[in-house]
């Protein structure tokens, strides 16, 4: 855990945001340390996404503000902060599916770094990549799509990690295997906003935990203490 | 690949090949085929391919980099020619530099401009709504060409180097500028294919059509790029126009027309494949140049050698495989406010139509002081015309606003009405048999429609695009179908319950009451179990297909009923232009125009159908007014608002796309006294923008802290989350 008084990473303070004229978050409050995993954890519709897309410029908030690094970004495009250092691997399959893998990781170079470091990396971490990389995207099998859409976090040395339900929809031995990607890209010092429906995944990495219930952060705490309150919260008893 | 392992493709392909070898042989010319010969008509298809090539390469970068098809890339080449034309031959420029000014500056601009006015918010909009923007802004760009540069100049846009300079070929010469035609559109395909799959800016390009949001994660700037995307199929266009504008003259619609070419080539490259494409465009260049050396179709067909590329658009487009389409695209959905007309409302509807228009022609209505008076000769015949067209875009309200299924020949069905007709009743006008062409016109619907049954969205618009363009060079011109065009004669005046319709004002009555018959028809469609069915596989094919609704099947009966009343539209539409052309009389760009006018009136209620009526009647009274002298500014707002006004309101759509007759209906029907439903639903949806939660539960004030807690925990939703500090507090 990083000392009290440092500046945080990433901070938001009393997001409020939504679509249309509708809020989703009612004042989101979250700091996520350097060097730390923050897990946002809570049931459907809470609002986690729609945090994360604040975070990351794609949903201007209508109050509050998103601090990097101690600097105010709001409004900032997301493309520009994307450029800075936020690198946010969305739900579903972060890919663009009628590109090939080369060129999918072609794309993460806006990021500032070099097409030969991206495909060094990306390869070493996932050799299934290399051997479709002239094959579609879209028709790459769940998994090796989810891995795709990972190799620009592990490539593109972000200043701070988002991953939006990275276990969706995918076998629980390549859940396994991405999240051991996340411990990895943990223990060398990256911070990391992670968010989960289910506790389960994400325990093992996360330094700090919080729950999101209607638009609001109810909770923060050690991940294993969350995870028991989880449980609570979602079956609506004690 | 394009050409994958499909049966049916190579039986096709097969029969198209033994219909062409008989073709070449019943029609061959005689003319002698010498090494010399061959190598000159090879080296024009060649060079008309360049050109073609040159189009296709901008309308498959857009499509491939942005997912919109441009039908306005032919139209921003007439542009852009024209602006050529006026900077080089009449301000005396020099080529090089107007070339640059017109190329290098405007066109970009152009593109930019449509992306960031009018693209950009296209992207979540429906298929429908894209396509008949695009086609919007190529029927505007054509009217202000038209009035810029008026047509009774005769212009030409000279070649680049004089057609005298080249290298001698022998038998003939090549001129500079040919071969440099032919270098440059090599070079352009060859270097956007480089740009879209070798360099990051071309994979950004692709990768914002697939994925807008990710690319913006990723760091690229999807308006920035998009807009690139635009301002390169712009420059395509116009250099494309300007290039071609030498071989073809200075006329827009001729200009304008190449561009069907174009999509025939950008099909023959499933409409993202560079390569195929230019070689589609090249092998229509070598047909269309070799057709016409060797091969004499005779005075019957003697537009056959034009209709290669449409044949081949149909040809591609039904035979071989389609590629996927919007994948990865959600369609956007609008949530319908509907209800179903009333029966009675429909009648009154009809009956305030038949006699606002008896008004308005008779001349009995006092505007404010002066009297308009009767219309005569001159207004009744405009707006006869204008009422026919209305009658035919009425035969789309089914079509297309209900079933979505998009068709750009209204014409050709009205033309093959026109033709039954001339056929059952030319001698003696007898008007019974309009019913006969309405029957017969029904069995050439379904023919489309089976085509139509497998292709969706774009390659159904370019299908019936193909198929109208297609009737129109080959089947309208031949002399048994319209053996009255020049000869002076006339359709026969329509002979109906006793009464021979000889005068103008009696046919156009004629007319306002089978309009009125129509829209009653829709009305009681529109409630009827096919109505129903129309809106549902318009909403999801899929979806209605799991609840049992035969999907083939109605598009074969909604394509019969459109085609049986642009059919017997057509009847009349022939009868009021006479002895017209029928090749102009059935034009494509007609077809277009009546589309875009369905499309703003906003079709998918019936009675929006009725909004129609008003372009005749303001045509008749438009003419009225000038013929008065007085009002000038009213004259020339009524004329603007006839040449300009499908396409503004097309473009209308962009912000709204139900249609600004939708929203007019909208803002109407609380006042009639009846509909409490329409007055209650503004009202619920003022109540939502107001505050959502507080406005359901009916309270006039927010929750407190406390009442929150409360209501949460009654509701168990918190139980033992303990709420952090400030949880509760309601918004201000």
């Amino acid at each position: 855990m990083s000392a009290e008084g440092a500046t945080p990473l990433l901070e938001l303070v009393g997001i409020r945001a939504g679509y249309g004229t509708i809020d989703v978050l009612h004042g989101v409050d979250l700091r996520v340390m350097p060097g730390t995993v923050y897990a946002l954890l809570g049931p459907n519709g809470a609002g986690k996404t729609t945090t994360l897309g604040v975070a990351s410029g794609q949903i201007q908030p209508h109050a509050g503000s998103v601090l990097l690094d101690g600097h105010e970004v709001n409004g900032v495009s997301p493309d520009r902060l994307a450029r800075a250092g936020v690198c946010l691997i969305p739900e579903g399959r972060g890919i663009f599916p009628n590109l090939t893998v080369a060129e999918n990781l072609r794309m993460s170079t806006y990021a500032g770094v070099s097409y030969k470091q991206v495909q060094e990396r990306a390869f070493a971490q996932f050799p299934r990549l290399q051997e479709r990389r002239t094959q579609m995207a879209g028709t790459l099998s769940g998994g090796e799509q989810q891995m795709l859409a990972m190799s620009r976090a592990l490539s593109t040395d972000p200043a701070i990690l988002m991953l939006d339900e990275l276990s969706m929809g995918l076998a629980p031995i390549i859940v396994e295997e991405l999240y051991e990607q996340v411990a990895t890209l943990a223990e060398a010092g990256l911070s990391i906003l992670i968010v989960e429906q289910f506790a389960q995944a994400v325990l093992g990495v996360a330094n700090e935990a919080a729950i999101m219930l209607h638009g609001r952060i109810q909770r923060t705490g050690p991940p294993e203490e969350i995870a028991e309150e989880l449980t609570a919260a979602y079956l609506g008893m004690s | 690949m394009i050409f994958g392992v499909r049966r049916s493709v190579a039986v096709a392909a097969s029969l198209g090949t033994l219909a062409a070898v008989i073709i070449a042989v019943l029609s061959w010319k005689g003319a002698p085929v010498t090494s010399e010969t061959f190598l000159v008509t090879t080296y024009i298809g060649l060079f008309l391919g360049a050109l073609w090539a040159m189009y296709a390469t901008g309308l498959v970068v857009v499509y491939t980099t942005t997912g919109v098809f441009n039908f306005a890339q032919g139209a921003i080449g007439v542009f852009a020619a024209f602006l050529y034309w006026e900077l080089h031959v009449n301000r005396g420029w020099h080529s090089i530099l107007a070339l640059f000014v017109v190329v290098g500056l405007f066109a970009p601009a152009l593109g930019v401009v449509l992306d960031v006015l009018i693209m950009r918010r296209l992207r979540t909009a429906s298929l429908v709504v894209q396509l008949m923007v695009t086609v919007a802004i190529m029927v505007l760009l054509l009217s202000v060409v038209g009035d810029i540069w008026e047509a009774d100049t005769p212009r030409r846009v000279p070649y680049l180097f004089g057609i005298n300079n080249g290298i001698d070929l022998g038998p003939s010469q090549l001129p500079w500028h040919r071969l440099i035609v032919f270098l440059v559109a090599i070079a352009i395909a060859v270097s956007m294919r480089f740009l879209l799959r070798r360099t990051r800016i071309g994979t950004a390009m692709r990768a914002v059509v697939d994925n807008r949001e990710l690319a913006a994660l990723n760091g690229a700037r999807p308006n920035v790029v998009s807009s690139t995307s635009w301002a390169l199929g712009s420059m395509m266009g116009a250099l494309g126009g300007i290039l071609i504008a030498p071989e073809l003259g200075l006329d827009p619609a001729t200009l304008n027309n190449v561009v069907i070419i174009a999509f025939a080539a950008a099909a023959f490259g499933a409409l993202k494949n560079l390569p195929m494409a230019v070689i589609g465009a090249m092998l229509i260049g070598l047909l269309r140049a070799h057709t016409g050396a060797w091969l004499d179709f005779g005075p019957d067909f003697r537009f056959a050698h034009l209709s290669i590329a449409p044949l081949l658009l149909l040809f591609v487009v039904i035979a071989l495989p389609q590629a996927r389409l919007e994948v990865g695209r959600l369609a956007h959905h609008l949530r319908r406010h509907e209800r179903y007309t009333k029966w009675w409302e429909g009648l009154l509807g009809c009956g305030v139509v038949i006699l606002l228009a008896a008004a308005f022609s008779g001349g009995w209505l006092d505007f404010g002081g002066w009297d308009p008076g009767a219309w005569g000769s001159r207004e009744l015949n405009s707006a006869n015309e204008a009422m026919a067209l209305a009658l035919i875009g009425l035969s789309l309200v089914p079509l297309i606003g209900w079933a979505g299924q998009i068709n750009f020949a209204p014409l050709a069905f009205a033309g093959f009405g026109a033709f039954v007709y001339l056929k059952l009743a030319g001698d003696t006008g007898n008007g019974y048999w309009i019913l006969m062409v309405g029957l017969l016109c029904a069995p050439l619907g379904a023919l489309v429609a089976l085509p139509a049954a497998r292709l969706r969205g774009l390659y159904l618009a370019l299908m019936t695009m193909a198929f109208a363009q297609a009737m129109s060079l080959i089947f309208f011109p031949h002399p048994w179908v319209m053996p009255i065009i020049g000869t002076g004669r006339q359709f026969p005046h329509i002979d109906l319950f006793g009464i021979t319709f000889d005068d103008r004002r009696g046919f156009f009555m004629l007319m306002v009451s089978v309009f009125a018959i129509f829209v009653y028809a829709l009305v009681l469609l529109r409630r009827s179990r096919y109505g129903r069915r129309w809106m549902a596989i318009n909403d999801s094919q899929a979806a209605a297909a799991t609840l049992g609704v035969p999907v083939v099947w109605t598009k074969v009966v909604v394509y019969a009923v459109s085609a049986s009343m642009a059919g017997i539209a057509g009847v009349f539409w022939a009868t009021v232009s006479g002895n017209v052309d029928s090749v102009q009389g059935f034009d494509l760009l007609i077809g277009f125009n009546i589309v875009l006018l369905v499309a703003a009136a906003g079709v998918s209620i019936p009675m929006a159908g009725i909004f129609l009526i008003f372009i005749p009647l303001f045509k008749g009274f438009g003419l009225r007014l000038e013929d008065a002298g007085n009002v000038d500014f009213l004259v020339t707002l009524l004329d603007i608002m006839t040449t300009y006004g499908p396409g503004m309101l097309v473009l209308g759509m962009v912000f709204n796309p139900r249609g600004a007759i939708f929203e007019m209906g909208r803002g109407f029907s609380p006042i009639l006294p009846w509909r409490s439903d329409a007055r209650a639903e503004i009202a619920a949806e003022n109540a939502q923008k107001r505050e959502p939660e507080i406005g359901e539960l009916g309270l006039e004030r927010p929750f407190t802290p406390e009442e929150v807690i409360a209501i949460d925990r009654r509701l168990e939703i918190l139980d033992d989350v303990v709420p952090k500090e400030g949880y509760g507090t309601s918004r201000s």
